[in-house]
């Protein structure tokens, strides 16, 4: 047999082996400042606290908390059934599993704003969709649905409706929190499995 | 980058450009192989020319490792290109139907196109069977539309159903395809020592 | 390089192992360029679904299977990139076939221990059952077979598997046709 076809059939072997060992691919593809910055400048990224306590209190399913604090802000206290992945560790493959998760709202929230912000810019890079901020954190939180204040006299009604949910939704967090342990309803969190998205149409 | 012309890089009538190019070089390489002889082709089947193993086994592992290579650098989205989807149970009737008529036929459409091309009658015959058949498919397709979609699995790869990674699926069939390389070889050899004739134009 | 040079070599053809290798990094290109791989039955399915749209377009929308293939915007199946694909494979073919000598006249190849009326039945008969058959594999050995199990596609390795498999299956039968 001639020569040339072992070395041949041994190079093909070593590119196909090569395939084998290399390491998991990480470079995402570049998302484009343009479309980056359209979808920064969408307010439809941020939701209110407001949102976020009817979502809780009806126990939406598709409500995926993400506290981005680091773990001793998040024994401290935290949004009942968030999960704490700390900013610093969001890209650490313990994770990802949490991340982009099908038919799963990811709110991501924190002290204010900013910790929150990054998070979101974060998982945009890695290609994550339906993927929000807590607009104003848990500061805003605690102003709005734990203690809320009342409007003043000349409100309108809506105000009014507001602030009637917002005393109900304070009973029903400060008394929840007290009766409920924090639970660790990880359970219910699945492995997304990436989905096709557009391909090209049949050949023959 | 890639897909070009699915991502949009490429557009307008540019594409039909390249698909005539495409088109070309296949048909040049087919013909070169000699894939525009039939006895040619059946050889696969009795042993005495192998030529169809080598050439499509070589196309499919050069193209699959490449493909890989080219989603690993990020050249290529794997996700865009087109797999095809599976329907489990025509897909095999189908690869019955056809191999049946393979062995019968002597050509595959794209290799009866390059016959034609150099003016061989059975070529012709051939791709007259073949538009007879899709034309009586076509016409029957109410009696069997229901098998046509049925066992729709969706496009899945080889790894997915196996639940291994494309990458190791890669690596066995190179293996596979080296082995019967080696193999085919050694059979060619015996049954050529009975034969005058083992390639034909 | 003169024609008619390989009358006492045999055919030339270029070798295999080059070929294929050649062929691979075609289908790669073309995934790259297009996403999508080879194709050669495509054409023939549009051809037919072009003329029966002409002849009987009421026909043609009743039956689902050529609706499917009839563009929604009005243009014509033709204006379709495997039409083009399969001119240039014509093109192609001729233009090998006339570099290394082989575009003669008309002839029939054929095995000498059956006629070429016989060969010609066979490559009709082989033909329709392609015809059939690539409808349901969802493509034929380009565009299933090859390409479908290039891209890791399943389905394409079920085509694969059964086309050739099949194939070993019968040709004992068949073997007077060619040996």
């Amino acid at each position: 047999m001639n020569k040339n076809y072992l070395f041949l059939a041994i190079l093909m072997i070593i590119l196909a082996g090569g395939l084998l060992i290399l390491p998991e691919r990480t470079n995402y593809t570049q998302i484009n400042p343009e479309d980056l910055l359209w979808d920064i400048i969408q307010p439809s990224r941020y939701v209110t606290t407001d949102q976020v306590a009817k979502m809780l209190i009806e126990q939406d399913p598709t409500l995926e908390l993400i506290d981005v604090r680091c773990a001793k802000e998040y024994d401290k206290f935290a949004l009942p059934n968030a999960i704490n992945i700390p900013l610093d560790s969001i890209l650490s493959p313990n994770y990802s599993d949490y991340l982009g998760i099908e038919d799963m709202n990811a709110i991501f929230y924190c002290n204010d704003d900013i910790l929150a912000d990054q998070a979101w810019v974060i998982a945009k890079r890695m290609d994550i969709s339906r993927i929000y901020i807590m607009k104003g954190g848990l500061n805003c939180w605690i102003k709005t649905i734990i203690q809320p204040t009342p409007p003043p006299e000349t409100a309108s009604g809506d105000e009014f409706d507001q602030y009637d949910f917002r005393k109900g939704a304070s009973m029903y967090f400060t008394g929840a929190s007290i009766s409920a342990p924090k639970s660790d309803s990880k359970s219910q969190v699945t492995i997304k499995r990436k989905k096709k998205t557009k391909a090209t149409a049949g050949g023959c | 980058m890639g897909p070009l012309i699915p991502q949009g890089i490429i557009t307008g009538q540019w594409d039909f450009v390249i698909a005539l190019l495409i088109g070309t070089a296949f048909g040049f390489l087919l013909e070169s192989s000699g894939f525009s002889s039939s006895r040619n082709i059946a050889g696969v089947f009795y042993g005495y020319n192998f030529v169809v193993l080598r050439v499509f086994f070589t196309a499919m592992i050069v193209a699959m490792v490449g493909l890989l290579y080219f989603n690993y650098l990020g050249w290529i989205e794997l996700d865009m290109v087109f797999v095809l989807p599976t329907y489990l149970a025509p897909m095999i009737l189908g690869g019955f139907i056809m191999g049946l008529g393979f062995v019968i036929g002597g050509f595959c459409p794209g290799t009866s196109y390059t016959a034609c091309a150099i003016g061989k009658l059975d070529g012709f015959a051939f791709l007259g069977g073949f538009i007879i058949g899709v034309f009586i498919f076509a016409e029957a397709f109410p009696l069997f539309e229901n098998f046509y979609y049925s066992g729709y699995m969706g496009n899945i790869t080889i790894g997915e159903v196996f639940s291994v990674s494309n990458e190791l699926v890669t690596f066995i069939f190179v293996i596979m395809a080296i082995v019967a390389f080696y193999v085919t070889w050694l059979i060619e050899k015996k049954v050529r020592k009975n034969r005058t004739e083992s390639k034909f134009e | 390089m003169k024609k008619n040079s390989n009358i006492n070599k045999g055919p030339r053809y270029i070798n295999p192992y080059f070929g294929g290798v050649l062929l691979g990094l075609l289908l790669l290109a073309t995934f790259y360029i297009a996403g999508r791989g080879l194709s050669a039955s495509g054409a023939v399915k549009l051809s037919i679904v072009a003329i029966v749209d002409k002849i009987a377009p009421a026909h043609a929308e009743g039956n689902a299977y050529y609706d499917k293939f009839i563009p929604t915007d009005g243009s014509s199946p033709l204006f379709n990139w495997l039409i083009f694909g399969a001119i240039g494979t014509f093109f192609g073919g001729m233009l090998s076939g006339g570099i290394y000598g082989r575009l003669k006249k008309l002839r029939i190849e054929h095995s000498p221990n059956i006629t070429g009326t016989t060969r010609m039945i066979a490559a009709v008969v082989g033909g329709m059952l392609f015809g059939i058959g690539s409808q349901f594999g969802r493509g034929c050995s380009s565009g299933a077979a090859l390409s479908g199990t290039a891209s890791l596609s399943f389905g394409g390795l079920l085509v694969m598997v059964f086309m050739f498999g099949i194939g070993y299956v019968f040709a004992y039968f068949f073997r007077k046709l060619w040996i």
